[in-house]
């Protein structure tokens, strides 16, 4: 029975990751340059999900559930806007003189992301009030 | 009063237990040979409390089979049984604590 | 021996098997809403249509040999489910590829799978408040107090 609930915990935590990373990508995206200061735009990161669940204390938890196997960068190009005067702008004499790299990713997209990962997180509540309910009510059997 | 045993108005224990016409003291209801008895009473109602268990079964093995949706009628059905049954456990025990009762008497 | 025909009595196998299918299936339940975004997951489900009338099948089976006092419920193995020696259930779900194929190959559909998980608990709830009814009558009869 307690195998269950971790089936529901497992969705609950992958989908809280997920919205992390979402909100990271919504607040980055407009950054030109990385942790270090150096001129790379931010490259949108993305969750990759798996079944199964290595982590959980039952053994059915482990074989059901999901887990995020990986935090992937979006190799797309980057965005190019035109704009010599940018500071990071790329210098003259390179591919693309003058043009600004920014995050090649729409915000709105991630927002709808967002309210996706959020459903589905609601949907793993539900999901473990369920499988709480049934506890509860097998075991009024025996009271 | 009425004497449905028969024990009263001089009747031996060998005799059926059946209702009997007695002589009554001034105006009493005469009683009929034909009524229920209160034996017959008692095994018809076990016979119902019967039935309404089997009832109750064959609803509940229909609803968990699917052929029927309707699960207050189940409930229901449950609910009949299991208050026939009750009623019948608390006669059972009525009767019980009255023939022990009787063993009491000292003759 | 009489435990037998306490333990088997009436409408208890059949209460059982319904609890045990319920259970198992709620694991299945949880496991697909878990994965809804999970990226070539299909969501797997067992056919309640499909217990039910195996259920049946084993419910008159059970008639026919002992009455309907008594007598061990017997389902037969289907290719979803199978009744293991000690009476438990083994659940093998198949995939329903009911859904609408997402871009990333999961066909989900969520509000079909919240129904599955509500019917689902209601069907626990069910069998299992009836289960405790008959409990509570043997052990009234058992004590002999009402």
């Amino acid at each position: 029975m307690y195998g269950g609930l971790d089936i529901a915990v497992s969705g609950m935590v992958a989908q809280r990751v997920r919205l992390n990373t979402i909100a990271a990508n919504i607040a980055n995206s407009s950054a030109t340059r990385d942790a270090d200061g150096n001129v790379n735009p931010y490259r949108r990161k993305f969750t990759v999900f798996m079944p199964g669940d290595p982590n959980a204390k039952n053994e059915m938890g482990r074989e059901l559930g999901v887990h995020v196997k990986d935090i992937l960068e979006d190799q797309a190009p980057p965005r190019k806007v035109w704009d010599p005067d940018h500071p990071d702008a790329q210098p003259e004499g390179s591919a693309d003189a003058g043009y600004v790299y920014y995050p090649n990713f729409n915000s709105t997209m991630e927002q709808i992301n967002a309210l996706e990962a959020q459903r589905a997180y609601e949907a793993n509540v539900a999901s473990a009030d369920a499988m709480k309910s049934l506890v509860a009510q097998a075991l009024r059997l025996i009271s | 009063m009425a004497d449905p045993l028969g024990l009263i108005g001089g009747s031996t224990p060998a005799h059926p237990i059946q209702t009997q016409k007695t002589k009554l003291p001034a105006g009493g209801q005469s009683i009929d040979p034909n009524a229920p008895t209160f034996k017959d009473l008692l095994m018809e109602n076990l016979a119902k409390v019967n039935t309404l268990q089997q009832d109750a079964t064959q609803a509940v093995e229909d609803l968990h089979a699917g052929e029927r949706d309707d699960l207050e009628q189940v409930l229901m059905a449950t609910q009949k049984a299991d208050t026939a049954f009750r009623m019948l456990l608390q006669v059972r025990n009525k009767l019980m604590d009255a023939y022990q009762e009787v063993q009491q008497i000292r003759v | 021996m009489f435990i037998d025909g306490l333990t088997n009595a009436d409408s208890t196998p059949t209460l059982r098997a319904a609890i045990g299918f319920a259970a198992g299936r709620q694991k299945l339940i949880a496991h697909n809403i878990a994965n809804l975004s999970t990226p070539n997951f299909r969501p797997a489900d067992v056919s309640v249509n499909e217990f039910r009338s195996q259920l049946r099948d084993a419910i008159d089976a059970r008639r026919k040999q002992w009455g309907s006092h008594r007598g061990e419920l017997k389902l037969s193995k289907t290719r979803q489910v199978e009744q293991k020696a000690d009476g438990s259930l083994l659940l093998s779900p198949q995939e329903s590829g009911r859904g609408v194929l997402f871009h990333d190959r999961n066909d989900r559909d969520l509000e079909r799978t919240m129904q599955d998980l509500a019917e689902n608990v209601a069907f626990f709830r069910v069998a299992s408040d009836l289960l405790k009814t008959r409990n509570d009558m043997l052990n009234a009869a058992i004590r002999e107090r009402v």
